[in-house]
């Protein structure tokens, strides 16, 4: 009965220990400067994804670093880790950057704790995109939310902000019993915590007769519960715009893109990687597909159509990330050759675009202390960049070419469009594409609002907004990715194909 | 003698006890309560199917869970403690999960 | 099937009508302070379940953290919002009907489901005689990547809740 100890290849995590060390470093040099460190801590803070980024890559030019397993199988790094991971470090750096704001009334005290935890939640994060085994998921998963549950609440003397963070955290633990109950059946069926083994078991029994279908239907009920709850699709979605709007700006940007692409990687290694032969809709009619098909229509329609009637712009953006999940949940259900590489570049492409305009948002709110949709009117007159800037972000957030968000809705929707051709049983894809198509007008709607109360009002109500140079450089940084990538999504696009198909997920 | 699925019917019973408390309950901490059943139910599904499948991986995963769970608690009682300082009522009737 | 002695039944149904009775006390009572209470007799009993399932490592751990830690940490929340605890609350609001009728359903399928399903793969070997020696060796090899990472989680969950609850000085 002895096992031999796995070597734990090392080499292989380095952006994740390197990462968490520098979680350390933040954390000890708050402390050891008294916090009297200014903005110094938030710029050691911003240099650790950077770094983690710069450091991956020349490690793995260099070859010390590249696409492999680690401790045991439970760490693997494949092309959809790599791909997540960079979306979110991009994550963790657009939020540490326009967190700047906040150092000067807001948060006095704890900077070191505000950042570090940034960094440790990213940390999960990475560990998350990594993790081919069940315990580690949960584990990663938990890794990443528990530190969002604090910095939610940041705010301690804020009523909202706490209120946030607890609301926050009953939706975490609830979501977590869900998905845990939910894989303790693929445990019991499969008899080990490897997904990969669940994917074969399932694929084995499926089609055994009336009691495994329901048992799985069971499971994926269970899961898909959980990570609603997690993506916040309909009907599991209330708390988010009450969290979005309790949270420190940065911090609700940090989840709508980093806490959201976790809750999809989750989604890809549960139901594509370890349920992918339940998807069979001529053996099982009930199966994950049609569900997560529901999910995302009804997210589609709740997201755009209750963010029609906001007036408060943070709880607008978290329903028009509620929208956005629908539309990455396309792609999702899909389960043609293109799914996984058109979600991992929608989500590459929605960082960008969200990311700044959270970053607009929380410049706004560090100058007038509102987040009134009309406290942007008239901001083209006194800041005419930021309302250019703005109007980009938004634009790409609806799908306008050519910027990158179009390009990311084409390739989701191409990829639905393709299975639904390929196979009837995937027909009712040609549904969901049109409520998305439909959908995306009512989007249009309520952003063009906002360009036309920053455009089309003679009486600005904000006075000339300055800049800091963090402000300045995550601003250019999402501009230049939602141009760029917009017209030239080519180099992008080649490696998130890289993505295995949903059949060969975890294969290797 | 008890068959496993015995176990497994428990745990589907507190399950369902604890997805109920979250559905009606109107106070924070019975919600958080009613959570922490519900995690007490997977926890005994892990363990039984682990006794079924006759290894101890489930309950390598069951410590685990524990673990977290007891951050979690910590860091919502810290979230009281904060909300009484500020000396504010936590009853949220706002905190209502199903509204569409 | 597991073979097991006849009075390991009697213990599982007494343990499974302790199990039940308190948990639906705590989602029903209406003294906040009683639910806590009842919580902790329902955990308790989980933690009997556990040894029954021969997992004695996780009995002990149970007793340690869930109803050492957690439960006391409830305790504490309930006390510190004192009116709560002597105050009557209301336990239901406008969906407890609908709520009740779906979990009702859910709890009598997931039943009926998993009594007919006879998919999961029984061994009837016995478990290693000293498990906990086992989990401890998995847990330094197996498990040692999970098991990091679950350090790195409480040294946050550490940290925030330290941030949070601690007193600023103005």
């Amino acid at each position: 009965m002895t096992t031999a100890a796995p070597i734990i290849d090392l080499n292989l995590m380095i952006p994740e220990i390197f990462l968490f060390l520098w979680a350390c470093l933040v954390f000890t040099y708050d402390l050891v400067t008294k916090r009297k460190s200014g903005n110094a801590v938030a710029w050691l803070a911003l240099a650790g994804p950077v770094l983690t980024g710069i450091l991956t890559v020349v490690m793995f030019s260099a070859g010390f670093y590249g696409y492999g397993k680690a401790a045991g199988a439970m760490f693997e790094v494949d092309p959809m880790a790599v791909f997540f991971k960079i979306i979110f470090l991009g994550a963790a750096f657009f939020a540490i950057g326009s967190s700047f704001g906040l150092l000067k009334n807001r948060i006095v005290n704890h900077r070191g704790e505000f950042f570090g935890l940034i960094l440790l939640s990213t940390v999960g994060m990475l560990f998350l995109a990594a993790s081919r085994e069940m315990i580690s998921l949960y584990v990663g998963l938990e890794l990443t939310t528990i530190p969002l549950f604090v910095l939610a609440a940041f705010f301690k003397d804020d009523r909202l902000s706490v209120e946030a963070g607890i609301k926050y955290l009953i939706i975490g633990a609830l979501s977590s019993a869900l998905l845990l109950y939910g894989m303790s059946f693929l445990y019991g069926l499969g008899g080990t915590t490897d997904i990969w083994q669940w994917k074969l078991e399932v694929a084995r029994i499926a089609g055994k007769g009336e009691g495994v279908g329901v048992i799985l239907t069971l499971s994926v009920i269970t899961i898909l519960a959980g990570l609603g709850f997690k993506l916040a699709l309909p009907p599991f979605h209330q708390w988010a715009p009450d969290v979005y709007q309790g949270a420190p700006t940065p911090v609700a940007a940090f989840l709508s893109v980093g806490s959201k692409a976790a809750g999809l990687v989750a989604f890809a290694k549960l139901m594509i990687g370890g349920m992918v032969a339940f998807w069979d809709p001529v053996m099982i009619p009930n199966d994950w597909g049609i569900l997560t098909a529901i999910l995302a229509a009804s997210a589609m329609i709740v997201g755009n159509v209750v963010a029609v009637r906001q007036s408060n712009i943070k709880r607008m953006m978290a329903y028009s990330s509620i929208a956005q999940a629908g539309y990455i949940m396309v792609g999702m259900v899909a389960l043609n050759d293109f799914c996984l590489s058109s979600v991992a570049f929608y989500m590459f492409a929605y960082m960008f675009a969200n990311m700044g305009a959270f970053a607009v948002i929380a410049l706004i709110e560090d100058a007038t202390g509102s987040c009134e949709i009309s406290t942007y009117a008239g901001l083209s007159r006194t800041s005419p960049a930021l309302a250019v800037t703005m109007t980009v972000f938004l634009l790409s957030l609806t799908g306008i070419p050519p910027l990158a968000g179009f390009m990311a809705k084409y390739y989701v929707f191409a990829a639905a469009i393709q299975s639904a051709g390929a196979s009837p049983t995937f027909g009712f894809l040609y549904w969901l594409v049109g409520v998305g198509l439909v959908t995306s007008v009512v989007a249009l709607y309520y952003y063009a609002n906002i360009i036309k109360q920053m455009y089309f009002h003679d009486r600005p109500s904000t006075s000339p907004i300055t800049f800091d140079a963090p402000m300045v450089m995550v601003l250019a940084v999402a501009l230049c990715g939602v141009v760029v990538f917009g017209l030239f999504p080519e180099p992008v696009l080649q490696f998130a194909r890289q993505i295995p198909p949903p059949y060969e997920l975890f294969q290797h | 003698m008890v068959p496993v699925t015995a176990y497994l019917i428990l745990a589907a019973v507190l399950f369902g006890v604890g997805a109920l408390g979250v559905l009606i309950s109107r106070n924070l901490i019975i919600l958080f309560m009613s959570v922490e059943l519900m995690l007490n139910a997977a926890n005994l599904a892990l363990i039984a199917f682990a006794r079924a499948v006759n290894v101890v991986d489930g309950q390598v995963v069951v410590f685990l869970v524990l673990t977290v769970a007891a951050a979690e608690a910590a860091v919502g009682l810290s979230m009281i403690v904060t909300i009484v300082r500020n000396r504010e009522t936590i009853n949220v009737d706002r905190l209502n999960l199903l509204k569409w | 099937m597991i073979p097991v002695q006849p009075e390991v039944g009697v213990a599982f149904w007494m343990l499974a009508f302790v199990i039940i009775m308190s948990g639906a006390m705590v989602v029903s009572l209406r003294n906040i302070f009683h639910c806590a209470l009842c919580l902790i007799i329902c955990l308790s009993a989980v933690a009997g379940i556990f040894i029954l399932l021969e997992a004695e490592f996780l009995a002990a751990a149970q007793v340690l953290i869930y109803v050492g830690a957690v439960s006391i940490l409830i305790i504490f929340a309930v006390m510190l919002t004192s009116n709560l605890a002597v105050q009557k609350i209301v336990q239901t609001n406008e969906n407890a009907l609908v709520a009740f009728v779906i979990c009702l359903v859910f709890m009598g399928g997931t039943c009926a489901l998993v009594d007919a399903t006879h998919v999961w793969r029984y061994t009837a070997e016995a478990l290693p005689a000293n498990n906990t020696l086992e989990i401890g060796r998995q847990l330094m090899t197996d498990y040692m990547l999970p098991f990091e990472v679950v350090s790195i989680l409480l040294i946050a969950a550490l940290i925030g809740a330290i941030m949070l609850a601690r007193e600023e000085k103005t």
